[in-house]
């Protein structure tokens, strides 16, 4: 390395100091001190002391782990898909011509800017069994509504109310769906296709990355799910909607066993990593990048 | 350039080294040398201010004259916000947490203990009533004093009672007194159950429901004659005939109601903290709870508590004419087991000294000053509830808002008053206690087999926290 090209290095390495900082003090250490203290009885207030691989063993025994392991599998396999699908179908809908474009811009953006509490109390009161709105629409219609919020449907209310926060895919959908060139749609039309087809062998091909994209942030939220839950239902009724991520924090903050719960995120780590995996080995079939 | 750059970096940098060097609070009015005491207190509402009345009298007096000066923060997650900043060797000087997490928090040697100084203030077992002494300590420590208490009594409806008398003296039941034993409860319950006639599945008002609030319903054995845990063995008792008969209990109501209506009629009900509190607004008639229902029915339903006389005539009633008043009352919660009275449960917050705090002697000046009698009985009256201390004023009865102390003092101060499991691992048990309730409630598992079940799991969590102890015991040496 010559003296200017050190010199330029120690520049640009001051410029990025604070990211660095950041990085290494907020993240890279955090996460190295978190595999160590995966491994050891630690309470944050004393010492961490090695214990080898039994925090892993106490939780494989662990029937709430399991559950709650079962509960967030089963949250992901439907919120996943439907969340995709209903972001994609809005995004359609957006750019096909509606009048009024941008009203319907915001009013589908306007709830993911909602924070996440007052997004649980307002659900409380859709989904509340005598006085709530929807039950009082399916009335309407004849239907007489569950209590949504038992052990039977709660978890089915948290998925379906994972759709009002979509806002932000759809965003990233459109933009996707305003960079597909226009002459291809064309050329399908001269070769007779219809609008499934041009949906089908077009648009769901050309947006392949975007859609790629939004699956595996949205595999990673969906695993991380806490918040809405958190205070909806507190993971009630009967664990009900008691999710991984949930029993993480309890492990933490409330039995305050953080070597615990340092364990949980190592496993949730490997979770991720391992469907993220599969979702880009996959990937080289169904996405297609456009120059390629 | 590089004057104009030299002089760009300086106007940069000149704010960032303010921002790290100023000092982190001003408080003009505090003369210099003064000890600046910081204190985290969890309310965040009308009690926060209550405490903030008492805080400000002791910066006015006491404080004044030993050069210490409280700074009170309230906030919430206040137990959160101390465990990290106690790791982070920065937490405030007094903590105010519940008095369940002192057997967790002290275990973790997160608390200095108290001993030496309440020794020097004179503050011993004589000055406590002993539910609240005896929670305080652990492991032969004083961790915490109290600084606002609590018991849970039965308290119900008397418009109801008078207005359902000839239903409830066709039970032969009385309509002028509460439920003394728990199947006069029952009984009392079941005469005071509405169902809309058009539609019999769905419940109007309920005589009584034990989920209903429910803060305190997985200390049912309790009134059933069983603690949920035993010190002396270390050992939960959760599957113990006693507690067995107490869930059996507690299933009763939804299997009596059926178990879809109550989950609907449960949906229904408005915000505990509004005019929609089900007891408040009638849904409900009898429920279990503690003292500070006094200030919800004083917030949000004013009405309730002016039958006679206004509010502030209501001193010159004689004592024994107070509670005519009111169309609510409180007394003990009824007991399953004959002979055994005035069974309470007696939840609190408590002030901590977090270990690396700065100021911890003269934070624990506040703290005696608050637990002086005259103080504590400021708060008590405050904050609607009985007094922690074994010596009470004759005022104290005479002028606090809540027509029913007496029987707080009664039970709190008597020997069947229990205050929460005293082990670290009560967290968990709970939290498996409570799903397992859901389960029992909605009939999807019999009573004996699922308090196995959490029994066999709280050992299971007794024994890998006595082995987490061990090796950290052998790793320290």
């Amino acid at each position: 390395m010559t003296s200017g090209e050190t010199k330029n290095f120690v520049k640009g390495i001051a410029f990025i100091s604070p990211w660095l900082i950041g990085f290494l003090a907020f993240l890279a250490v955090p996460f190295a001190m978190s595999i160590y203290y995966s491994f050891c009885d630690y309470s944050l207030l004393q010492p961490p002391v090695f214990r080898g691989l039994a925090n892993y063993r106490e939780l494989f025994g662990d029937s709430v782990f399991w559950l709650t392991l079962r509960n967030t599998f089963g949250f992901a396999a439907a919120a996943l898909p439907l969340g995709i699908i209903a972001a994609l179908a809005l995004a359609i809908l957006l750019n096909s011509p509606v009048p009024t474009p941008g009203v319907w811009r915001t009013i589908i953006f306007l709830p993911s800017l909602v924070p996440a509490v007052a997004n649980a109390m307002l659900w409380l009161w859709i989904y509340n069994q005598q006085n709530g709105l929807l039950n009082i629409l399916l009335s309407g219609i004849g239907i007489s509504g569950p209590n949504w919020l038992n052990a039977n449907w709660a978890m089915t209310a948290i998925i379906f109310m994972g759709i009002w926060g979509v806002g932000h895919t759809v965003v990233i959908y459109l933009a996707g769906l305003q960079d597909v060139p226009r002459d291809l749609y064309e050329a399908a039309e001269i070769d007779g296709a219809g609008w499934w087809r041009r949906l089908f062998n077009v648009t769901l091909p050309m947006i392949s990355p975007v859609i790629f994209f939004n699956l595996i942030t949205a595999l990673i939220g969906t695993f991380q799910v806490f918040a809405l839950p958190y205070i909806m239902t507190g993971g009630g009724p009967d664990r009900a909607t008691y999710f991984f991520t949930m029993y993480l924090y309890d492990n933490a903050f409330t039995f305050l066993k953080m070597g615990t719960a340092s364990a949980m995120a190592m496993i949730q780590l490997l979770i991720i990593l391992a469907l993220t995996g599969i979702a880009m080995y996959t990937s080289k079939r169904w996405v297609h990048y456009q120059g390629k | 350039m590089q004057i104009r750059q030299f002089i760009l970096g300086g106007l940069l940098i000149i704010p960032g080294i303010w921002v790290l060097l100023a000092p982190a609070t001003n408080h003009p009015e505090i003369p210099p040398g003064t000890v600046i005491v910081e204190y985290w207190e969890k309310w965040t509402g009308v009690e926060g201010e209550q405490m903030r009345e008492i805080v400000n009298a002791y910066n006015q007096t006491r404080g004044r004259e030993k050069g210490i000066f409280v700074n009170y923060i309230s906030m919430s997650s206040i137990d959160r916000k101390t465990l990290v900043s106690t790791a982070g060797g920065a937490p405030p000087d007094i903590a105010g947490l519940w008095g369940n997490q002192i057997p967790q928090y002290s275990k973790l040697n997160a608390f200095y203990p108290l001993d030496d100084l309440a020794k020097e203030y004179g503050i011993n077992e004589t000055t406590y009533k002993p539910v609240y002494w005896d929670m305080c300590r652990y492991e032969g420590k004083l961790w915490g004093l109290v600084s606002s208490p609590a018991a849970v009594v039965l308290h119900w409806n008397r418009k109801i009672f008078w207005e359902n008398a000839q239903k409830l003296r066709a039970a032969g039941l009385d309509p002028g007194r509460g439920p003394q034993t728990i199947d006069e409860l029952n009984r009392y319950a079941q005469a005071l159950d509405v169902r809309d006639p058009k539609n019999p599945s769905v419940l109007l008002r309920t005589g009584y429901f034990p989920t209903e609030p429910g803060w305190f319903i997985l200390h049912t054995g309790l009134w059933f004659g069983t603690e949920l845990y035993d010190p002396g063995q270390d050992r939960y008792l959760i599957d113990c005939p006693q507690s067995i008969q107490a869930f059996k209990w507690l299933q009763s109501y939804p299997k009596r109601l059926g178990v879809s209506t109550t989950s609907n009629f449960k949906s229904g009900l408005g915000n505990y903290t509004s005019a929609e509190n089900p007891f408040l607004s009638g849904r409900v008639a009898m429920i279990q709870q503690g003292p500070w229902i006094a200030i919800y029915l004083e917030h949000y339903r004013p009405e309730l508590n002016r039958l006679l006389l206004p509010k502030n005539l209501e001193v010159f009633l004689p004592q024994a004419m107070r509670n005519f008043n009111y169309t609510w009352a409180a007394d003990a919660f009824p007991s399953a087991v004959p002979g055994l009275k005035d069974v309470t449960i007696c939840p609190f917050d408590v002030l901590c000294i977090p270990r690396g705090a700065k100021h911890k002697k003269e934070a624990f000046d506040f703290m005696a000053y608050l637990n002086e009698r005259e103080n504590m009985e400021r708060l008590a009256r405050l904050h609607c509830t009985p007094s922690p201390l074994m010596d009470v004023s004759e005022g104290f009865f005479r002028y606090h808002p809540n027509p029913y102390i007496d029987v707080f003092e009664r039970t709190s101060g008597g020997p069947n008053a229990h205050h929460e499991p005293q082990s670290p691992t009560s967290p968990e048990v709970g939290g498996d206690l409570n799903a397992m309730l859901d389960k029992i409630n909605e009939g999807k598992i019999e009573v004996e087999p699922a308090l196995k079940l959490v029994q066999e799991r709280a050992q299971q969590t007794l024994e890998i926290d006595r082995q987490k102890r061990e090796i950290r015991k052998r790793a320290m040496e």
